[in-house]
């Protein structure tokens, strides 16, 4: 019982970690691709401020990737 | 399987050994291309190549001089920047490699990143302390925001971690898909693993830079440009 009380609250921040950063990359990528159709000469500059901004995000996501692994290191199997 | 997370392996040998690696493949590509006659005019063969190498940190050297003496400012920037984003791109690639130990690429080691990012928001002080002088870098620290060193420090942990993120875990997945399905998506998760290679050496080196131009920064205030006034133009008499 403890195991699986353990295991599951391990898989909590990566999961909730990477809906929120997919939230935020979809707005990122739409006003992206609506500048880019609205103004392709600009297409290249949009595309490196989009993948920065990405970058950015996906830290974001990556912080609670690493909370995950070291609660799961901690799971003792009793 | 991986032991502790920030090493994710028993022995700390690996990440000395394909470290050094990774220096000696750049010592020997930056000897490579500064071989022969080297011309300021027109280039061609070798030198095109190492200048497209370097024509993006040259760029973002230029846009750095405020009004400190320019080359100092672009040969001291340069080199470092592009220092930075060649050791981890060519890390990074060091996942595609076929031999089983050298596989893994350095910068998926916490203690690579990490050292990375020290030594990057370090050496953004010791540049900083090389064109403003000592005591305007540790201003830079202190002024307009008493707490602004620990800003500096959260620059460490975010770049260090977001790279450590990135390459730890594609390898950590790759690692664990192929226990499981050793031919075919491992294939498909190097090709997609290919961006965030790219990406992040990018974006790292690009923040760095942004860090650095924030801090070489300098605020010159004039008494003219504080009591300037917005004047409409009067209308032109008829």
């Amino acid at each position: 019982m403890n195991t699986i009380l353990m295991a599951l609250v391990a898989v909590i921040p990566i999961a909730a970690g990477a809906v929120v950063a997919a939230f935020a990359m979809r707005k990122i990528s739409v006003t992206a691709l609506e500048g880019m159709t609205r103004q392709p000469e600009i297409a290249p500059q949009l595309f490196t401020a989009m993948l920065i901004g990405m970058a950015l995000v996906e830290a974001l996501a990556i912080y609670t990737l690493v909370v995950t692994l070291v609660l799961a290191g901690k799971i003792v199997v009793s | 399987m991986f032991g502790n997370v920030w090493t994710m392996d028993g022995t700390g040998i690996v990440v000395v050994v394909n470290a050094l690696i990774v220096s000696a493949v750049l010592v020997g590509l930056g000897w490579f291309l500064a071989r022969g006659k080297l011309t300021s005019g027109v280039p061609k063969g070798r030198q095109v190549l190492g200048e497209f190498a370097t024509d993006f940190f040259l760029k973002k050297a230029r846009g750095m001089v405020y009004d400190y003496d320019r080359d100092t400012v672009v040969q001291t920037v340069t080199p470092f920047l592009g220092t930075l984003f060649f050791f981890i791109l060519v890390s990074n690639l060091f996942a595609m490699i076929p031999i089983p130990v050298v596989n893994r690429p350095p910068t998926s080691f916490y203690s690579v990143t990490l050292g990375l990012a020290v030594s990057a928001i370090f050496g953004n002080l010791v540049v900083a302390a090389r064109l403003k002088g000592p005591t305007g870098a540790l201003k830079h620290l202190f002024w307009p925001n008493p707490v602004q060193f620990v800003s500096e420090i959260t620059d460490v942990l975010s770049l260090s971690l977001r790279l450590f993120g990135n390459i730890g875990g594609e390898y950590m997945t790759l690692v664990l898909v192929a226990a499981v399905v050793p031919v075919g998506i491992p294939l498909i998760l190097h090709v997609l693993g290919l961006i965030p290679t790219f990406v992040q050496a990018f974006v790292f080196t690009l923040l760095t830079a942004s860090f650095l131009a924030s801090g070489l920064h300098r605020e010159e205030r004039s008494r003219k440009a504080k009591h300037r006034v917005f004047r409409r133009k009067k209308p032109e008499p008829a």
